[in-house]
């Protein structure tokens, strides 16, 4: 008896605190959304506020950016391709490796497995100058292949997908070699579409690396109409542009979507990540 | 829910290619917004000459000039293409192409406190010599010797940077304060404690990210810097500790003054703060006014631009502050031709007249400062008043050059980062620590 | 015993000799011992061309002094630089946020991960759901919203909080305590919902048995997290904490949204902050890619410790 009421009050108590977390968490959001309505340049003198003045309130912030801010969009379009790119190259090439190292012996395995893991702990700023003058006399900078390129190199998914791929049935390789499969058939007919859980989590965790990538196609990207959103609205932020609107409902703009996104597609992602777990 | 699912995936796909649609068309709405500009397009056999800036409105100086060359020289078209990126990433990205000897445009602009970076090594920009020596004479000629290097000059100057005093009238009629009395940096004083005794305002404000707009142009005006001009740190000398000791005075002594909101005086925080009657002054260069313009246009017919309170009685009563050189780069596809398009832009007599008109600067050769363009009315005139040039014309000797080396950056930013913070801003170390403490970071890397 | 097949057949069908050789090259390409190879060769041929090779490169700079058109090598000068005040301000700061987003962002989401699997709790997907929102925004934007949340007017809400507990308005972007609360919290807000889906992934995969075994033995709740979840959490635990720790000296950007790349007395600077600031801003190469250098050392000692420490290599040979 006395049990059951315990549970009653705790069952309160836990969703009640949780609701509040959520709803601090979710603060800053809301707070933009609620704010992108408030002229720019008032907002960037006071700051988000509790006070909310609804006189003053418009939706001339989105007018200007739907009606005279082509920039922005080509920016959003830009962030969209060099993310498919991303996500496309990255995931064929990781799940690759992963699958390789965690199906096969062979000789050099676990060298390759600690590169990958010493790969992880490189700091990208080293390579980043390196990097530019390859990039510079490849003649690629101010192109999608310069920023992505180097985004190739996943260590964080190779490790993920030999993770994942080690709980997968090696009965069913045999039975396919039987059949007279090849190793890529078995590969692209049979494990890959078994790794599909996977894929998924990790497309959303490179593309969500790739739309928020920074430093990198900073120095890579030269045009403006070549920009990604984060470059393109750090560009706004400065004292010498007066495109605050842009900058407010541009970034309202840039969230929104992904997470409607995420909200449709949350369950196959958690998935994802719930059945790869990670064994040390 | 897969259903509704591709209805979502449409949906959104479709807003983005409505709103990219849409937003081709009305280039001529954005004209603030512009970042990118380009002229010459349809020429047949034009030479391409690419542009990069970090102020967008400086390529209305160039486009406007390429269209005047281009009916000019039938012959020599050009197809010039513009493009601004933000300040940091304009001159990283410079001087990344400048090291690699790739990807770089053909002319840029250069910030002042950047140049000296870009004449380290083998210098990879074209000297101007022969556009620049024969106009020396009937110009500011310190803002040339700011870019140049053993005789070569690099850079064309934008403007003279000439740095004076801008009061809002309203606040001091309400003290009773006449600005005309206002000759030295006592007067100042003085008349700060009258405005914080009879308003709700203070005089003046103290920037802690402000170095060209208090510090620098106030210890140039008594012909000290942060280098002497063999290079060596300065910073640490008398004049400058007295300086500072004037700022901090003006804060928490003589409490004219407080600290600049939002750091500097470019700020959006201090233009709603100076637009509400914050403070009652500001200490910036000319080419400031453009930021009335855009940023506080409340106060227009309330501003007068007046020279700087002078250290004494006679003494210099401004400084050149600023400033952005225009260079030609070694990368340029046809050296030649950038060069004479640049001097043809920028440093003819109609060029000089176009950084007055299009862009509001004072420019460098002052043998324009009277003629009918410059005098004719614009915007300025109509916010300002017209006594413009005339105060210009009267300060002109009083400028005096400035030592740039190439620990510049490391100067303005010890100061911003450190000296401010502990002299201006916690009040918890004296001038003469400080900025000796400043001095010997930077003697370190030298 | 496969030869022979295939020399019969060869010897057999003589009409198909000429796909022989290439039939020879598929055999070879499909045989087990060369797949993996081929797997793995387009990331080898990768990371040669874009790690291995740029890495080098950065440890050369690192002895060089770079100027347009100048290069020359000058020995340790980069080395013997990089002790300097700057650099142990930026180290102090990029620990310090290590330590501080190590602690929250392994045991907040740990704790909400447990919350969140009990069976108290309704609304599960939203509440995940609300907490993996932030991550979806940049650091770009995120850091946008907290600068105006945390403006240093009266009007902001951090300020208004502030004035409701009675103190003064603080300026946020300029003290030493409060600039390092704004990254820390920045990047918490953004990362740990992420962590939150590791720590749930794993819970899952314990087996309700043990649970039950538990209840029959009359363990309390806390008895039951300290010997049972937390020790099956530990792979994740490390893991989580491995990556909090590379991605918290790698910091930069959680810096710059709120300063540039110069913050009053330094207040924000961070290593990879240092490295931008001097290799690029300030045209000095060799010197950037000396720090770097240094902050890859770091990175792997302190790794390394750590993964030694917590078992993580003795788990390996197993």
């Amino acid at each position: 008896m006395n049990t059951k009421k315990e549970n009653v009050a705790l069952k309160w108590i836990a969703n009640i605190s949780f609701a509040i977390i959520s709803l601090i968490v979710l603060f800053p959001i809301i707070g933009l959304l609620v704010s992108s309505f408030r002229p720019s340049s008032d907002l960037m003198r006071d700051g988000i506020s509790f006070t909310i003045d609804f006189s003053n309130m418009n939706v001339d912030n989105y007018m200007y950016i739907f009606n005279e801010a082509s920039q922005y969009w080509s920016w959003y379009g830009n962030s969209l391709m060099i993310s498919g790119m991303t996500i496309v190259l990255s995931l064929f090439f990781s799940s690759m490796v992963g699958y390789a190292l965690a199906m096969y012996d062979f000789k050099g395995r676990n060298l390759f497995f600690v590169l990958v893991l010493l790969i992880l702990m490189i700091p990208f700023e080293i390579l980043m100058l390196p990097l530019y003058q390859m990039m510079v006399s490849a003649q690629i900078v101010d192109t999608y292949f310069a920023v992505v390129l180097p985004l190739i190199v996943a260590p964080v998914a190779v490790f993920f997908f030999r993770q994942y791929a080690m709980g997968l049935p090696k009965e069913l390789m045999d039975a396919a070699r039987i059949d007279g499969s090849t190793e890529y058939g078995i590969f692209f007919k049979i494990m890959l579409p078994l790794m599909g859980p996977s894929l998924a989590a990790m497309a959303i965790l490179q593309g969500l690396a790739s739309w928020n990538n920074f430093l990198w196609p900073l120095l890579v990207l030269r045009s403006n109409d070549m920009f990604t959103l984060p470059i393109g609205l750090a560009t706004l932020l400065t004292p010498y542009g007066n495109n605050y609107d842009i900058l407010i409902a541009g970034s309202v703009l840039t969230i929104i979507p992904i997470i409607i996104l995420f909200i449709f597609f949350q369950r196959y992602f958690v998935a994802g990540l719930t059945s790869g777990g990670v064994k040390g | 829910m897969k259903k509704s699912l591709l209805f979502l995936i449409i949906g959104l796909m479709s807003m983005v290619l409505i709103a990219c649609g849409g937003g081709g068309d009305d280039d001529d709405a954005a004209s603030e917004a512009e970042e990118t500009a380009v002229v010459g397009e349809d020429l047949e056999d034009a030479t391409e000459i690419t542009f990069w800036t970090f102020v967008g409105q400086h390529m209305d100086l160039y486009s406007d000039a390429a269209e005047r060359w281009n009916e000019e020289n039938p012959d020599r078209p050009i197809k010039l293409s513009a493009e601004t990126y933000p300040f940091e990433q304009m001159h990283n990205n410079l001087l990344l192409a400048v090291q690699s000897g790739q990807g770089g445009p053909d002319i840029a602009d250069i910030e002042i406190g950047q140049f000296s970076n870009y004449l380290q090594g083998e210098v990879q920009l074209e000297p101007m010599n022969e556009y620049v020596e024969p106009v020396l004479e009937n110009a500011v000629s310190s803002r040339f010797e700011n870019y140049a290097q053993d005789g070569n000059y690099y850079g064309i100057p934008t403007h003279v940077g000439a740095t004076v005093m801008y009061y809002n009238t309203e606040i001091m009629e309400e003290a009773g304060v006449d600005i005309e009395s206002i000759q030295t940096w006592d007067d100042f004083v003085a008349a700060g404690e009258q405005v914080v005794a009879n308003t709700d305002s203070v005089m003046w404000n103290v920037g802690t990210e402000d170095w060209l707009m208090d510090m620098w142009p106030m210890i140039s005006q008594q012909e000290s810097d942060a280098f002497n001009d063999q290079g060596e740190v300065i910073l640490d000398n008398q004049t400058n500790i007295d300086t500072l000791q004037f700022l901090q005075d003006a804060i928490y002594e003589h409490e004219i003054a407080e600290l600049t909101p939002g750091g500097m005086n470019q700020s959006e925080e201090f233009y709603g703060y100076f637009s509400e009657g914050g403070a009652a002054s500001i200490l910036a260069p000319l080419w400031y006014m453009g930021r009335f313009l855009d940023n506080m246009p409340d106060l227009e017919g309330k501003i007068a631009i007046r020279p700087l309170p002078a250290w004494e009685e006679g003494g210099d009563r401004s400084a050149g502050m600023g400033g952005t050189g225009t260079v030609v780069t070694n990368q340029a596809e046809d050296p030649e031709l950038a060069k004479e398009f640049l001097a043809y832009a920028k440093l003819s007599e109609e060029g000089n007249i176009k950084l007055w008109t299009e862009l509001g600067f004072d420019p460098p050769r002052w043998d324009t400062w009277e003629s009918e363009e410059v005098r004719a009315d614009n915007k300025y005139y109509d916010y300002f008043g017209d006594g413009i040039f005339d105060m210009l014309l009267e300060v002109r000797e009083e400028i005096n050059p400035l030592n740039f080396t190439e620990h510049t950056p490391d100067i303005i930013s010890e100061y911003h980062t450190n000296v401010t913070q502990t002299v201006l801003r916690q009040n918890n170390q004296t001038p003469e620590e400080a900025l000796k403490a400043a001095a010997d970071v930077v003697r370190d890397q030298q | 015993m496969s030869s022979d097949l295939q020399s019969s057949n060869a010897s057999s069908e003589l009409q198909k000799k000429p796909f022989k050789e290439p039939n020879k090259l598929l055999k070879f390409l499909n045989s087990k011992k060369v797949v993996p190879y081929i797997f793995v060769f387009p990331f080898i041929i990768s990371f040669l061309v874009l790690t291995l090779y740029p890495a080098v490169h950065g440890i050369i700079m690192s002895f060089q002094k770079i100027l347009p058109g100048q290069v020359e090598f000058i020995g340790l000068e980069n080395y013997s630089r990089v002790a300097n005040a700057n650099f142990y301000k930026a180290l102090s700061n990029t620990s310090i946020y290590v330590i501080l987003t190590v602690l929250i962002l392994t045991i907040v989401p740990m704790l909400l991960a447990v919350l969140l699997d009990s069976k108290y709790l309704k609304f599960k997907t939203f509440f995940r759901a609300s907490l993996f929102i932030p991550a979806l925004t940049s650091t770009i934007v995120g850091g946008m919203i907290f600068r105006l949340m945390f403006s240093e007017t009266d009007s902001s809400v951090a300020n208004q909080i502030v004035s409701l507990l009675g103190m003064e308005s603080v300026d946020w972007r300029y003290n030493a305590w409060s600039a390092m609360f704004l990254m820390v919290i920045l990047g918490s807000w953004r990362w740990i919902g992420v962590n939150l889906l590791y720590f749930l992934a794993q819970l899952q995969s314990i087996s309700a048995e043990l649970y039950e075994a538990a209840d029959i033995d009359g363990a309390n709740g806390f008895q039951k997290l300290r010997f049972i979840t937390i020790p099956h959490l530990k792979p994740i635990i490390i893991f989580v904490s491995t990556i909090t720790i590379i991605n918290g000296f790698r910091m930069f950007e959680e810096s710059f949204v709120f300063w540039e790349t110069s913050s009053p007395g330094n207040v924000g600077l961070t290593v990879v902050g240092y490295i931008y600031q001097q290799g690029i801003g300030q045209n000095d190469m060799g010197f950037g890619s000396a720090i770097g250098v240094v902050l890859m050392l770091i990175i792997f000692v302190i790794s390394i410790i750590y993964l030694i420490l917590t078992g993580t290599f003795k788990r390996g040979d197993e």
